[in-house]
């Protein structure tokens, strides 16, 4: 009766050489939930989000995406599906604008052919119909005026909103964002928030976030996934993941 | 952004410019004419896609040999050998592709591809039924549906016709999805693979692409010089194509075009010393890096946003 979970990994190991970056690690993501991945640096988090959108491939274990087997798939393949992500240390391409950059992540849905595009107009027009649609979102999202800039040159709260603006363009099913929150200042944060929330509610994307600053985590995350040296130590509701005054001090530094 | 369209008119401004030339400074101009496509192509993989591949020499010799044995040995018209030319171009170029796709980048791709240039030189020199070994063939007189391009002021219209095409045609490939993913890959080929940009069969497309453009080149070399020997294919060439990329500014369509005209001019100013030319192209790449490493395109980005470069259209 129940649709299948939007995202479903079971038993998921990596291994680099002789360490175990994530050691059997399980959980399910439904569609417009919002699901926050934390714990200590090396935890194995990021090297989890590489194994969903395919930039590392599993040693053992399934991701099921809607149903479907992803592991092992290309990340341009995940992303084709549906799977986006952003990036810790910032995914944009400096070189290009900001217009650009979402336009990029548009890429699959523009869809012009190569010879269309050389002699036929069809493509032509595909063409100037993403490019007022990208215009659009960075206008919706409050950022239209940095357009022509190189993303390069953008402040770092600016690149993060225009990283979200790329991945989200897309309409995509799943979002994975890698610490969207470093170098934002709290006002940022807060707008931050808004948007993750906004999406999850009213466009049912499900997203899996992975967060150190705790206020971000305990503010939008529906769940709160703990890793620590590559297993899960908990998954619960983040009211309960504060209580839990054992995993805070292991965890988090403080108590 | 409508004002883009004016550039349009250089090429109509142009028309009447060899009328003012002599014959061996029309034999000059053809010769920018023909580097611009050899320039494009080389751009597109080094500018664009951000690959240091070397191989660029080697699509132009197999461009301009094609063509020249078509037409010598088998008859066939300059215009039709255009097509045979383009396409061992690309081949070529996909062929130099396969050490990128397996991870080689940087230096060690350089090199790699480097030796493919030098590796067809030799090519040359050795098939000696086919190209005339190292003493060189000589490259009939080109007829263009019964107009024979027997002089540089009518092989200069058909050039520069070319060049229009080419030019326009890689515009429109750069400001699309194309263009958009070469760049990706060359800022952050992760990302770009995220952005769902199947990133190895863009790359093979870029040198594809670009091998196809400078066979081309090769082929209005071919009849530009009349004769060819293996000797014009060598470093010192790869040096001047490289220049011109460098020159006119790396990613840059308009800078290729600027790049292709400098580099073919400037050694001219010291026609009458033999082997300051190398000396000159040199200088510049220094100059330049040094200065501008944008290139001397730059300069008119910075002037005026007409001349900067776009992406996408509309």
């Amino acid at each position: 009766m129940a649709d299948p979970p939007l995202l479903s990994v079971r038993n998921i190991e990596v291994r680099f050489g002789g360490l175990v970056a994530v050691a059997g690690v399980s959980f399910e993501l439904r569609a417009g939930e919002i699901c926050a991945l934390i714990g200590p640096n090396g935890a194995g988090k990021t090297t989890l989000f590489n194994a969903v959108s395919g930039n590392v491939v599993p040693d053992a274990g399934s991701i099921r995406f809607r149903g479907e087997e992803i592991a092992g798939l290309t990340p341009h393949e995940i992303s084709a599906l549906g799977g986006r992500r952003t990036f810790q240390n910032g995914g944009l391409f400096p070189e290009l604008t900001a217009l650009e950059n979402v336009l990029v992540g548009l890429h699959v849905q523009v869809g012009s052919g190569f010879l269309g595009l050389l002699f036929g107009s069809s493509s032509a027009r595909a063409e100037v119909a993403a490019t007022e649609r990208a215009r659009e979102l960075l206008w919706l999202m409050g950022i239209g005026h940095l357009a022509e800039q190189k993303a390069g040159e953008l402040s770092g709260g600016q690149q993060r909103m225009v990283e979200i603006v790329r991945a989200l363009a897309t309409n995509p099913l799943l979002l994975l964002l890698d610490e969207p929150a470093v170098g934002l200042s709290p006002t940022a944060r807060q707008q931050l928030a808004v948007v993750i929330r906004n999406l999850a509610r009213t466009r049912n994307v499900g997203i899996l976030l992975i967060e150190h600053a705790i206020e971000l985590v305990m503010s939008v995350a529906d769940r709160v996934i703990v890793l620590n040296e590559g297993r899960k130590v908990a998954d619960a509701p983040p009211e309960e993941v504060r209580a839990d005054r054992a995993v805070l001090e292991a965890y988090l530094g403080h108590a | 952004m409508n004002l883009r369209r004016i550039f349009w008119l250089l090429p109509i401004v142009l028309l009447p410019l060899p009328l003012w030339l002599n014959q061996y400074q029309q034999y000059v101009l053809n010769t920018a004419l023909l580097y611009v496509p050899v320039g494009i192509g080389f751009n597109l993989v080094v500018g664009n896609l951000g690959l240091l591949a070397f191989s660029n020499v080697a699509y132009f010799g197999l461009g301009a040999y094609v063509s020249g044995v078509l037409m010598a040995q088998f008859d066939v018209p300059w215009w039709i050998t255009l097509l045979p030319a383009a396409l061992i171009g690309g081949a070529a170029g996909a062929i130099a592709s396969i050490p990128a796709l397996r991870g080689v980048r940087l230096f060690y791709l350089a090199i790699m591809t480097l030796a493919f240039g030098e590796l067809m030189r030799w090519t040359y020199i050795r098939w000696e039924a086919l190209t005339g070994g190292s003493m060189g063939m000589a490259v009939p007189v080109p007829n263009l549906l019964g107009w024979t391009l027997d002089t540089d002021l009518r092989r200069f219209y058909v050039f520069l016709a070319l060049v229009v095409m080419l030019v326009a045609i890689t515009d429109r490939l750069l400001r699309s999805r194309f263009g958009r993913a070469f760049m990706a890959i060359k800022d952050n080929e992760i990302a770009a693979a995220a952005m769902g940009i199947p990133t190895d069969r863009y790359i093979v497309l870029a040198f594809a692409w670009g091998g196809a453009v400078v066979g081309i080149g090769g082929a209005m070399f071919a009849i530009s010089v009349g004769h060819l020997t293996p000797v014009s294919f060598d470093l010192t060439e790869l040096l001047r194509q490289f220049a011109i990329i460098m020159v006119g500014g790396l990613g840059s369509l308009t800078g290729t075009i600027i790049g292709a005209v400098i580099v073919t001019v400037a050694p001219q100013v010291f026609i009458s010393f033999p082997g300051f030319d190398e000396l000159v192209f040199g200088l510049l790449i220094i100059l330049v890096i040094l200065f501008l490493p944008r290139g001397l395109a730059s300069l008119l980005a910075r002037a005026h946003p007409v001349f900067v470069e776009r992406y996408y259209r509309g």
